[in-house]
């Protein structure tokens, strides 16, 4: 499969996710952990969410407050993450060196 | 809600606001947004938290708006997955650069730019430039005059005399004009009433030798001696003080058996000239719309004259001199019924005056039916005075239709330059964060081209507008120009008065009256504000975006 278009912004949300995947996570948190603004971070919520790699689940906190949101990668989420990490993407140098067959 | 600070409950009518316009499927995400908001730290950026999620909701809202959800893409695939739904942008694209072209090509039509450029005249006051008129000076009629000189076309010669504020150009183009043509004297007339006259050259004798019947040029000698009593700060306080050449130059005008201001003529030249070199500008047309074609001085000094000779005449029937008397009386009334109703305004009660004495002198004489028809006479000129008022007030205040028309013209066409400026912007950003040129490399983000597409579509519609609102205007022209039908030129003047008028000028809410300094004050006001809040908003981000170092 050609491997995904991800922005820095969706890469930086990625890489959150990633450091507790199987924890649920909330909407300002992860504003604060990627320094994301609402109107960046939610539209790549949104998309994740939309294409099945991230599920979404209501939670109720205490009486008289309204609910949160919370996110988790799904199984198949937490595959690209980990495919998009810094160890497992071609270094710089090796994809030039792939271009230019084997010279460096 | 109510014990909330107010940038908090700001923020929470915000999110509201917006959740009420998302479509269906964006709903679960804004609950999210104001469920959350519940837990941001600080008021202000709980409040920039509503914002952006605000933001979100109202560009889902408008995507739903213009693509319903039947026609969304389903899940790409591949390549595609985060780069947003593709076929859905290149329709944005598509519809974007469609609209941008329509209203490209609005400006082909002559009848277009035209509007165009009357709706640009509301900034003149606004940016203390030129006013129309006097900025047409400069491009055309400089043109005008190239190819006149080139043509050794004494009526174009004329044209531009006319509208050339340099006095001394003025008179060389004029002495041109009547050299090609004398048929073209009258020009002299033109140019010395309306400018400020010169120093006689000759050009008023020879009006008075080419046209002797006229009273005009003897007004404008009249006017001549008035300027250069008041240069001189001689200001006389009565006929007996004024100059004698003042007095010859009265007597002489009222003995005139006629009182031509040319202004029929000055209309069909400047018809003839706008036709033959095709200069399509509103403004000329009207250029002597409503301009009654004497001198400045003429009503006062009229009226001060039949004043005079009120007096004498009273004088010499006080003398048993009635025929004398009869004389200076039907002199008055003879010069007031030549000037008109519209010239003569201010000498109505001289006339009234004179009607009333020719009517006792023939009762004296026991001629009732003359008598009889002064009385009436006299009794006309209060109807016909309370007609003319309002019908200037009328004329003054133009039709509801020509207001709206102008309002319409000035709104489209700020709306026009805004959306096309913020298209700009928006192709600037874009090229810049991309740092290509190359078509296939530029990616808008969302925003961008939300903005791109909602500018496309509001420069269209602008476009559309200011074509409509303009359309009958330039039949009006059409016709004036190439019939001589000046059956719309009253409303075609109002609207062009209107167009002038920055938008909101005019304005009377209560007591308070909205003029034209006003709204150049409050405009620049606005500029300014938004220039002081776009740089404290650079700095604060300068100071919140910079790494911060710790303490050791």
């Amino acid at each position: 499969m050609k491997a995904p278009r991800l922005s820095p912004q969706t890469l930086r949300v990625l890489e959150t996710f990633v450091a507790r995947p199987t924890a649920w996570r909330y909407g300002y948190d992860l504003s604060r952990e990627t320094a994301l603004k609402s109107g960046t971070l939610y539209p790549i919520l949104m998309r994740l969410a939309k294409y099945g790699l991230l599920e979404t689940k209501w939670v109720a906190t205490e009486d008289g407050v309204p609910p949160r949101h919370t996110y988790r990668l799904t199984a198949k989420g937490a595959e690209l993450a980990r495919a998009q990490q810094p160890a497992a993407r071609p270094s710089l140098r090796a994809r030039r060196a792939a271009l230019s067959g084997g010279r460096t | 809600m109510s014990t909330l600070p107010f940038p908090r409950r700001l923020a929470t009518l915000l999110l509201e606001a917006a959740i009420s316009i998302a479509p269906h499927e964006a709903l679960d995400w804004g609950h999210a947004m104001l469920g959350e908001l519940r837990h941001v730290e600080g008021n202000w950026s709980a409040l920039f938290w509503s914002l952006g999620g605000a933001g979100v909701l109202a560009k889902h809202a408008l995507v739903a708006l213009v693509f319903p959800a039947a026609n969304r893409s389903a899940l790409p695939s591949g390549g595609d997955l985060f780069s947003k739904e593709a076929p859905m942008r290149k329709a944005t694209l598509g519809i974007t650069a469609a609209c941008v072209l329509a209203s490209l090509l609005f400006f082909l039509a002559p009848v277009f730019r035209q509007a165009f450029r009357v709706s640009l005249a509301q900034w003149h006051d606004v940016l203390h430039v030129q006013a129309p008129f006097t900025e047409q000076s400069d491009a055309v009629l400089k043109d005008l005059l190239r190819k006149a000189e080139q043509n050794h076309d004494a009526e174009a010669l004329a044209f531009v005399a006319l509208r050339t504020w340099d006095r001394s150009e003025s008179a060389r183009l004029a002495d041109e004009a009547v050299r090609l043509d004398p048929k073209l004297t009258w020009v002299y007339a033109a140019a010395g009433t309306f400018y400020l006259p010169g120093p006689d050259t000759g050009r008023v004798s020879a009006l008075a030798q080419w046209d002797p019947e006229n009273a005009l040029p003897h007004l404008i000698v009249a006017e001549r001696v008035d300027i250069d009593e008041v240069e001189r700060e001689k200001i006389p306080h009565s006929v007996d003080e004024e100059p004698a050449a003042w007095r010859d130059a009265m007597a002489t005008a009222f003995q005139s058996s006629k009182l031509d201001t040319y202004l029929d003529r000055q209309k069909e030249l400047d018809r003839r000239v706008l036709a033959r070199y095709h200069v399509e500008d509103p403004f000329q047309a009207v250029a002597y719309e409503n301009w009654y074609g004497l001198p400045s001085y003429a009503s006062w000094d009229s009226s001060r004259y039949a004043e005079w000779l009120l007096k004498s005449g009273a004088a010499l029937e006080a003398r048993v001199d009635r025929k004398a008397a009869l004389g200076k009386y039907l002199a008055v009334a003879r010069f007031g019924e030549m000037m008109g109703l519209d010239h003569g305004f201010f000498m109505r009660d001289e006339l009234k005056e004179a009607y009333t004495r020719l009517g006792a002198l023939s009762q004296l004489e026991g001629k009732k039916e003359e008598a009889a028809l002064y009385a009436e006479l006299a009794g006309q000129l209060d109807r016909a005075r309370e007609e003319r008022l309002a019908s200037w007030r009328n004329s003054y205040r133009g039709s509801d239709v020509s207001h709206w028309n102008a309002f319409l013209v000035r709104l489209s066409g700020l709306l026009l330059l805004f959306f096309g400026s913020l298209l700009a912007l928006c192709v600037i950003g874009l090229v810049i964060r991309s740092r290509s040129m190359k078509l296939t490399s530029l990616r808008p983000s969302g925003l961008t081209l939300a903005l791109a597409f909602s500018s496309a579509i509001g420069a269209l519609l602008s476009s559309a507008v200011l074509f409509v609102s303009y359309w009958p205007y330039s039949h009006v022209l059409q016709r004036f120009v190439s019939a001589g039908d000046e059956s719309g030129l009253s409303e075609l003047s109002n609207f062009l008065g209107n167009s002038q008028l920055p938008l909101g000028a005019g304005l009377r809410v209560g007591s308070w009256y909205v003029g034209v300094s006003e709204v150049v004050f409050y405009f620049w006001f606005g500029v300014t504000i938004l220039c002081a809040l776009a740089v404290a908003i650079a700095i604060l981000r300068h100071f919140q975006t910079r790494p911060r170092t710790t303490a050791a």
